[in-house]
């Protein structure tokens, strides 16, 4: 079981690291359904794998110059206020209306989907200046990208929204137990234009907070299990480093379509998950 | 000080010690025949670090979650000092404000 576990947190590690969302779509399930792991610890185990996989390729995301570290300190605003507020509503989200959060956010997440595969042919159509709030908070950033040699610089657009929208995910993390990458990296890069990979590295460098924040609780209720935990913090931390490498050699559009591919997978999941939660 | 770079090591060292405990915590629950009889049922951090002084395989990994779980706390306090040292009035309160309310969710256990 410790030698399944760890071979499957690799590739928890490498998907989290490389599209931004920590990877709980990955473990939640497997422990949940492969290995018939009461869901509580399964969520304890993995909270405490998503800070190992957004601290370890955030770090080399961070030195690389590909998270932009003011963003995301901004957005962690939303993001952190958010998920105190889901955890206030979680009591009124429970049976039927939760079910029907989770197919309305599945809806949502099509939505995302189909607008970032229309538009995979080009990364975020740059902002031309950076608007109101960015420019005061000096949102804009440029990055070096290893797979074109191109020096990309952004500015970032409609900050206020992006900052709506990652209270939002906040919240709706809380309530579905859904990663907030799954909603981040889709608004900084089609509200706020940052470009994916920069979208991807700033995102795994804010759901460590509130990741971390959560895996407090379920460490505290005694819900996360050093012998699930274990094999999967060293496994993650192994994927996450093949991850931040693809992240180097993949050009931006594969990574879009690819994030654009996986948003659907987990839209249809949602959604299904909805409409059996109705029943 | 460059706030990248001492956010990176911020990170890469809190992520290693987690993992390396981890490694070391399962290494020796291993070779002790897996015996989980010796597994912690009590989780206040005095117990989980007397545990890990005696060798104790989960007090150990428990001391590495700890110390990960840990790692972007201290991130965030890290730029907290940063804008503090920088006088960047702005981005101060914006990690201030993500600072309290992450203490507030750590000590109410209101997140979920």
């Amino acid at each position: 079981m410790v030698l399944e576990i760890f071979l499957v947190s690799i590739l928890a590690g490498l998907v989290g690291a490389l599209f931004g969302l920590g990877g709980g779509i990955i473990i939640i399930p497997f422990l949940t359904l492969v290995e018939g792991v009461p869901v509580q610890l399964a969520v304890g185990a993995s909270l405490v794998s998503v800070v190992a996989t957004s601290s370890a390729s955030a770090a080399t995301y961070v030195n690389d110059h590909l998270t932009n570290l003011r963003l995301g300190m901004f957005l962690e605003i939303g993001t952190v206020a958010g998920a105190i507020t889901g955890a206030f509503l979680a009591g009124f989200f429970q049976g039927p209306n939760q079910a029907i959060l989770f197919i309305l956010f599945g809806a949502i997440l099509i939505y995302g989907s189909a607008v970032m595969l229309a538009g995979r042919k080009r990364d975020s159509a740059p902002a031309v200046q950076a608007d109101g709030l960015a420019s005061t908070l000096k949102l804009s950033g440029d990055y070096p990208d290893p797979a074109t040699g191109v020096r990309t610089k952004y500015f970032v657009s409609r900050a206020p929204h992006t900052l709506g929208l990652s209270y939002i995910a906040g919240i709706v993390s809380a309530l579905l137990g859904v990663g907030g990458g799954i909603i981040q990296v889709p608004t900084m890069n089609l509200v706020s234009k940052v470009p994916v990979k920069a979208a991807s590295a700033t995102s795994n460098f804010m759901i460590g907070v509130t990741a971390a924040a959560s895996a407090s609780v379920y460490f505290l209720r005694g819900q996360v299990n050093f012998l699930l935990a274990a094999p999967l913090m060293i496994g993650v931390v192994a994927g996450a480093s093949i991850g931040t490498r693809l992240m180097r050699s993949t050009p931006p559009l594969r990574i879009k379509l690819l994030f654009a591919i996986l948003l659907l997978a987990i839209a249809a999941d949602m959604i299904l998950q909805g409409v059996t939660r109705y029943r | 000080m460059d706030l990248n770079r001492s956010v990176a090591y911020a990170l890469r060292v809190g992520v290693a010690i987690g993992a390396a405990l981890a490694a070391i915590g399962l290494g020796i629950w291993a070779a002790q025949g897996f015996d989980s009889s010796t597994a912690l049922g009590n989780y206040t951090l005095g117990n989980i670090v007397a545990a890990a002084l005696t060798g104790n395989a989960s007090g150990i990994v428990y001391l590495g979650i700890v110390v990960l779980i840990a790692t972007p706390v201290v991130r965030v306090v890290l730029s907290l000092v940063y804008f503090f040292a920088e006088k960047d009035a702005k981005y101060m309160g914006i990690t201030a404000v993500v600072l309290a309310m992450l203490l507030f969710a750590l000590f109410s256990g209101r997140i979920a």
